[in-house]
């Protein structure tokens, strides 16, 4: 399995999307760190380079993450289908749970390796502000970017790294779906344009209040602002992770290639 | 001896529709069984259906004993190539391929995989992409991942396609090595007149039925004579212990010899008996036109009557112990 599992995370770094993305995520800080536009949008003007993290994560949060893990996510099993090389690792002694589970964990791995790139791009483009003590916020925590007083480095890396890790984590379900998504269809694309789309009924259901704390895209802002306590989030991910996972290998045990 | 492979009444269907219908054969090991059929004619789903990628949708496979699906550590025992061309990383050479396949396999020496390369001769090209492999390079590379592990069953779709005719000797070679070494060898294939140099059967599909299967293995111990009265010549040759089988074919009597010495004795008993012996040689099997008549009997078969499928009588070609059919 270990063997497997290296395999797959090798790989990898050879898919197109993977490519995009990590373009895309080292572009993105640097424009909006530096963009004309912020303070008519967001009201404020940067004074740390410890903002940049966090205004990175507040624009791509809700749409551009997800989308760019969806796109990969769904790619790691359309990458086999498009090579015709799934067959061929399933004529091997590895049973076809053992593939997809290191699939699985490959694709739930990957936002935590994303967001990482993500934070250190970030940091570079914040650079340019500092990183010493400053007065606001990091954006990250319970004041914002305004009203935190003054802020130590200390504090404001604890901020952006927890923010970024549970950023991370509630990335983990949609990466699952895509997956997911993905063995069904046999298809990238198509695994990555039905997440979106699950994702986009989802975001509509607030208009059902009930239902809203239990959504998995409610679960996206959890980085900043929590819907419920941070352990019952935690937890409620980890039963999508679960769940996701399950019917991926539940279908994929009885596909025919 | 316990066959290799063995389908009973195997049958897959896509929705209502059926693409392999009530599939019955062996393999045994040492043998060469090749499926032949037109363009969608149901063989690479029965390749698929063997090699356990797909389920049955109702009858068995058996992989040397096991169901590939229920017990998967039967593949260790499994070198396959199912995509015509055999699949690889592009981006990794033909040797890392080969590396991969051997981590994934599990105890393959790295010696293993030069031996294999060698073996179909792209030791040369063997640090370069797959990305940049010719079709018939790609062929040879998914026989050589099949090897690798020095399996007790190949299973193969169309291995030949896209091959010059120099690869396409190597690789008729390689396959007949590992026959001869014991591999039971189940392939599909285009290539009628290479698979009768070699292979020990030959099973014919069309619209997902299996609608014949020739054992060729005994073929050099068949002969034909022409005769002026070939009722009487069938007669008496049948009547002698060293004949094991006699039909009749247009103006030829057809028999295999017990013995292929005992070729010695035909002229002299079918003199015995009055029958005037015009000429005597090897019968030479055109699989093509065998295969054409088989087929084309076939369909218009299935497109008269009911429509339903039916498996039309054909002529015994070798079987044993068959009283064959007089023409």
């Amino acid at each position: 399995m270990s063997a497997l599992l290296a395999m797959e995370l090798g790989k990898l770094g050879r898919l197109a999307s993977v490519r995009f993305s990590a373009l895309v995520l080292v572009l993105f800080p640097f424009l909006w760190a530096y963009a004309p536009g912020i303070f008519d949008v967001y009201g404020f003007f940067l004074v740390s380079g410890f903002q940049v993290p966090a205004l990175a994560l507040l624009s791509s949060m809700e749409f551009l993450l997800p989308l760019l893990i969806a796109i990969t996510c769904a790619e790691l099993i359309g990458i086999e289908i498009n090579n015709g090389t799934l067959p061929t690792v399933l004529l091997r002694p590895v049973t076809r749970a053992q593939w997809l589970l290191a699939k699985l964990l490959v694709a739930s791995v990957y936002p935590f390796l994303a967001l990482a790139f993500f934070l250190l791009a970030s940091l570079a483009a914040g650079a340019f502000f500092g990183f010493g003590p400053f007065v606001g916020g990091t954006g990250l925590g319970r004041q914002g970017l305004l009203g935190a007083g003054t802020m130590v480095p200390l504090e404001a890396w604890r901020e952006v790294l927890q923010a970024y890790l549970i950023a991370a984590y509630s990335l983990v379900p949609i990466g699952l779906l895509a997956v997911l998504f993905a063995v069904i269809l046999m298809n990238a694309a198509g695994g990555a344009l039905a997440t979106l789309a699950t994702l986009i009924v989802m975001q509509l259901l607030v208009v059902f209040p009930g239902v809203t704390p239990y959504l998995l895209t409610t679960q996206l802002g959890a980085y900043v602002h929590p819907a419920s306590p941070l352990g019952w989030v935690v937890a409620l991910i980890a039963l999508y992770c679960a769940a996701f996972a399950a019917a991926a290998v539940i279908v994929f045990e009885r596909k025919d290639f | 001896m316990q066959p290799a492979i063995e389908t009973h009444a195997l049958t897959k269907r896509y929705g209502s529709r059926p693409v392999v219908r009530e599939l019955t054969f062996a393999v045994n090991p040492g043998e060469v069984f090749a499926l032949v059929g037109p363009n969608g004619a149901g063989k690479t789903t029965v390749i698929r259906l063997v090699s356990g990628l797909a389920f049955p949708s109702s009858g068995s496979v058996r992989m040397l004993g096991h169901d590939p699906h229920e017990t998967p550590s039967v593949r260790r025992r499994l070198g396959a190539v199912v995509e015509a061309p055999a699949a690889f990383y592009p981006y990794l050479s033909g040797r890392s391929n080969l590396v991969l396949h051997a981590r994934l396999a599990g105890g393959v020496a790295s010696s293993r995989v030069r031996e294999v390369l060698d073996q179909v001769e792209l030791g040369h090209a063997a640090d370069r992409k797959v990305g940049v492999y010719s079709l018939g390079m790609r062929q040879r590379l998914g026989v050589a991942a099949a090897l690798l592990t020095r399996p007790e069953v190949l299973i193969l779709d169309e291995p030949a396609s896209g091959m010059d005719p120099l690869s396409l000797h190597l690789v008729h070679r390689v396959l007949r090595d590992a026959a001869s070494s014991g591999t039971a060898v189940l392939l599909s294939t285009h290539h009628l007149d290479e698979v009768v140099a070699y292979c020990s059967h030959v099973g014919i599909m069309e619209d997902g039925v299996l609608i014949d299967q020739i054992p060729l293995r005994d073929r050099g111990a068949r002969m034909r004579a022409l005769v002026d009265d070939v009722q009487s010549a069938r007669l008496t040759l049948a009547a002698q212990p060293w004949v094991r089988e006699v039909f009749v074919r247009g103006r030829d009597v057809v028999f295999t010899l017990e013995q292929p010495a005992a070729i010695d004795k035909v002229a002299g008993c079918l003199a015995g008996a009055g029958v005037a012996l015009r000429e005597l040689g090897d019968d030479s099997f055109d699989l093509r036109s065998y295969y054409r008549e088989r087929v084309e009997a076939q369909r218009a078969r299935r497109t008269s009557g009911d429509g339903r499928p039916r498996i039309a009588p054909g002529p015994p070609i070798v079987a044993e112990g068959t009283a064959g059919v007089d023409a």
